[in-house]
C-alpha cells in the first residue's frame, strides 16, 4: 500500500532564546512583535521556500503549509500566499495547505476564489485544506469562539457552493450575506480540489469530516488516540453506507533523519523548541470560553496524558510525536506508525524550530532517498 | 431572612427560572455577566420593602437560552415580554455590571418599562480614558481578584466564591460564561449606540460605582451621569466592583434611599 509522504515546516521565526522565551507567559498572541527582525524574516523565508523546493526534488510527493497568527512560531500568516509562491516554484507536487481559518474568515467567496486561483496556478495540485483554527485564533482575529464551529460549517458550504455551481447566486446566511456570488475564477479539479480537515480530538470534527467524505488528519495525537478517532471516522462512514479507504486518513507528526542514530538524536534535539516554548500558555488562550463543546472537553481531557511541552525530548519519542533517528530507524518507527493506523498519507514537520538550513537539507535528502521508497511496500 | 420561591416563568415558551421573594410594589434585579448569585443579603433587605424578581438571565442557569438571543438588544427585547408576561410595567429596576447594561438598553428603548432605575457598576458605554478589564481572556481565579478591593470585607465571599462546586454547579459557571461571551464579545462590554440612546431617559436614574472598580472604571459611571438627565452618581470609598457584595449595608442604604 502506497503511502503519500508530505514535507512541512511552520516556517519559524526561532531567533526567539529560551532565556527570553522564559519571561513572557506565551509565544502566542501577546508576545511582543517588537522583538520581530523582518531582514532576519526575509533570509529565514528565502531559506525556508529552498527547502520547499528542494523536499519536492529529493521526493516528497506533497507540500504542506499552514497559517498562524501573533507568533513567532509560524510566519506564515496567510497559507494562500505561500500556496501561490509553492505553485510557481514547484511542478509535481501537491500543495496541501491545512489550512484556511473558515471561522475566522469574514468573505468566504474571496477564500474560494483565492483557492481556486491556487488550482489554477498550480494545474490542479491543490489540496485544500479546511481549519477551525485552534483557539488562541479566536482571540488574534477577535471572531466570537462561541460561533466558531457554525461560522466553520457555514462558510464551507458557501465555499463548496460557489466551486459547484454556476454564478451568480445570492446567499442569505447567518453569518454570511451577498448579493452576487459568482467569482470569476473556479478550480481546475472537478467538482472541486480535495477538502481535508485536521484534528486533534473534538469527537464534532470527525463526524463531520465522515459525513461529507473528507480527509481526517489526526495532528501531534497519541497513536492509541488516533487510532479511536479514526475508527470512530470509520463508524459513521459505515453507518452511512460507504468503507473509507486510507486515502480519508493522515497523520501529522514531527520527524528527523541523520546519517546514525547517534548523529540524529543530537541535531534532533532543536525539535524541542518548537515542543516547548510556542506549546506554552494560559489555559484561557488555547480555550477562550465557547470553543470547545463539552463533548470537546471530555475528548481533550482524554487526549494526552501530559502535555507535550513537559515532555522529555525521550518523552516525546517514545509517544511518537517525534520520530528521530537514523533512516533505518526512522523507516521502522514510519512503518509502525502506517501499518497501525492505515493511512493513506504521512505529514511530516521535518523542520522544525532551529533545526539548521545543514540539517534540514541533509533530513530531506535521506528522507527522499531511503525514507519515503521504503514506505511504499 | 424574607422568604423567596423559585419559579419557572415562561416566556413564549422559554423557561426563566425567577427568585421571587418579599413584599410590596415589584422590584426587578439583574444580574451581571458571571451568573445569579443567588438570594444575598442585600437582595434579602430589598426583598423587606419590595417584590423582588431575580431571573437568571436566558443562558444563565436553570435559564433557557432561545436559539436566537445573542445578544444584549436580543436580551432587553426578551426582558420586555417577560415583563408583559408577569405583568409588571412602571416598576422599578436595579442592574449590576452586565444587567445594568441590560436595563439601560430596556430603559432607553422601551420608556413604560421602567419608573426607577439603578445602575450598579454598569458595563454598557465604552470609557474613554480607561479600558473595561477583558474578563474572558483570564481565568476566573484572576477575575475574582479583579472583583474586589478587599474581599475581607465582604462578609458572603467565602459563601459565594470559596465553596467547593458541585459538577453541576462547575457545569453551570462554565456555561455561564460562555453565554457571557456570546453576548459581549464584540464590541466588548459595549455598545456604540447606548449612549446616544440614553438620552431618551426620563425616569430617576441612579449611578452607584464603587470607588476601586478594577472592572469597570468609574469613567463609565461619570459617562452613564453625563448621558442621562437628572441622573446622580454614588460613588462608595474603598469598594470594588460588586459594591453589593463587598459593602452591602453601604449599598442597601443607597439603593432604599433611592428606590423609595
Amino acid at each position: 500500500m502506497s503511502l503519500n509522504v508530505y514535507y512541512f515546516t511552520e516556517m519559524p521565526y526561532h531567533h526567539i532564546d529560551d532565556e527570553l522565551a522564559e519571561q513572557w507567559p506565551s509565544l502566542r498572541l501577546t508576545f511582543p512583535n517588537s522583538y520581530f527582525d523582518p531582514n532576519k524574516a526575509t533570509d529565514l523565508f528565502k531559506r525556508y521556500l529552498d527547502e520547499f523546493q528542494y523536499a519536492e526534488e529529493a521526493g516528497f510527493q506533497g507540500l504542506m503549509i499552514n497559517e498562524h497568527h501573533n507568533t513567532p512560531s509560524c510566519m506564515d500568516v496567510e497559507v494562500n500566499i505561500t500556496g501561490g509562491i509553492l505553485a510557481r516554484m514547484t511542478s509535481k507536487a501537491k500543495i496541501l495547505m491545512l489550512g484556511n481559518m473558515l471561522p475566522t474568515s469574514d468573505n468566504p467567496p474571496r477564500l474560494a476564489e483565492e483557492i481556486a486561483m491556487l488550482d489554477v496556478l498550480s494545474g490542479g495540485r491543490i489540496v485544500s485544506g479546511f481549519v477551525r483554527g485552534i483557539g488562541v485564533e479566536s482571540w488574534a482575529n477577535n471572531t466570537n469562539p462561541v460561533h466558531n464551529r457554525e461560522r466553520f460549517e457555514e462558510c464551507h458550504d458557501l465555499i463548496i457552493k460557489t466551486w459547484t455551481t454556476p454564478g451568480p447566486f445570492r446567499w442569505e446566511g447567518k453569518h454570511y450575506q451577498y448579493r452576487a456570488v459568482n467569482p470569476w475564477m473556479v478550480p481546475v479539479q472537478k467538482p472541486h480540489p480535495p477538502i481535508w480537515v485536521p484534528g486533534t480530538g473534538s469527537p464534532e470534527t470527525v463526524e463531520w469530516a465522515a459525513a461529507n467524505r473528507y480527509t481526517y488528519a489526526a495532528f501531534l495525537t497519541e497513536l492509541t488516540r488516533a487510532r479511536t478517532l479514526f475508527d470512530s471516522y470509520r463508524e459513521h462512514a459505515n453507518k452511512a453506507g460507504w468503507e473509507p479507504e486510507s486515502d480519508k486518513f493522515a497523520f501529522m507528526i514531527c520527524a528527523h533523519v541523520n546519517e546514525t542514530d547517534e548523529k540524529a538524536q543530537e541535531s534532533g534535539k532543536a525539535f524541542m523548541w518548537r515542543m516547548g516554548h510556542p506549546l506554552k500558555g494560559p489555559r484561557e488562550y488555547w480555550a477562550p470560553p465557547g470553543y470547545f463543546s463539552q463533548a470537546g472537553v471530555t475528548a481533550n481531557a482524554a487526549r494526552r496524558q501530559k502535555p507535550m511541552n513537559e515532555m522529555s525530548y525521550e518523552e516525546l519519542q517514545e509517544h511518537n510525536h517525534l520520530v528521530v533517528g537514523s533512516p533505518d530507524t526512522v523507516i521502522k518507527k514510519l512503518r509502525h506508525i502506517k501499518e497501525t493506523l492505515g493511512i493513506g498519507s504521512l505529514l511530516l514537520e521535518t523542520q522544525g524550530g532551529p533545526l539548521s538550513h545543514k540539517d534540514t537539507m541533509r533530513s530531506i535528502k535521506l528522507m527522499g532517498e531511503e525514507v519515503i521508497p521504503a514506505l511504499q511496500d | 431572612m424574607v422568604a423567596f420561591k423559585e419559579e419557572m416563568v415562561d416566556v413564549g415558551g422559554t423557561k426563566v427560572h425567577t427568585m421571587k421573594g418579599g413584599s410590596g410594589e415589584p422590584l426587578l434585579l439583574l444580574h451581571g455577566a458571571g451568573g445569579n448569585n443567588g438570594w444575598l443579603k442585600s437582595i434579602d433587605a430589598l426583598a423587606e420593602k419590595y417584590t423582588v424578581y431575580y431571573p437568571s438571565h436566558p443562558g444563565y442557569g436553570k435559564s433557557e437560552r432561545p436559539e436566537w438571543l445573542e445578544t444584549i438588544p436580543d436580551m432587553a427585547a426578551f426582558y420586555t415580554w417577560y415583563l408583559e408576561t408577569l405583568g409588571l410595567e412602571g416598576i422599578r429596576a436595579v442592574g449590576f455590571s452586565m444587567g445594568g447594561w441590560i436595563a439601560s438598553e430596556i430603559a432607553a428603548t422601551c420608556g413604560h418599562s421602567f419608573s426607577k432605575l439603578m445602575l450598579v457598576g454598569a458595563v454598557g458605554i465604552k470609557p474613554n480614558v480607561a479600558e473595561i478589564a477583558d474578563l474572558f481572556i483570564i481565568s476566573p481565579a484572576q477575575v475574582l481578584e479583579l472583583m474586589f478591593h478587599d474581599p475581607n470585607q465582604a462578609p458572603e465571599y467565602q459563601d459565594i466564591y470559596q465553596k467547593e462546586l458541585t459538577p453541576e454547579e462547575a457545569m453551570t459557571a462554565e456555561t455561564n460564561r460562555e453565554m457571557a461571551v456570546r453576548l459581549c464579545w464584540k464590541p466588548y462590554m459595549h455598545d456604540p449606540r447606548l449612549a446616544n440612546l440614553l438620552a431618551r431617559v426620563n425616569i430617576p436614574t441612579r449611578m452607584v460605582w464603587g470607588k476601586n472598580d478594577q472592572i469597570v472604571p468609574l469613567e463609565c459611571g461619570e459617562l452613564y451621569n453625563e448621558a442621562i438627565k437628572g441622573s446622580d452618581l454614588v460613588v462608595i470609598e474603598n469598594c470594588g466592583h460588586s459594591p453589593q457584595v463587598e459593602k452591602p449595608d453601604e449599598f442597601i442604604k443607597i439603593a432604599l434611599d433611592f428606590l423609595a
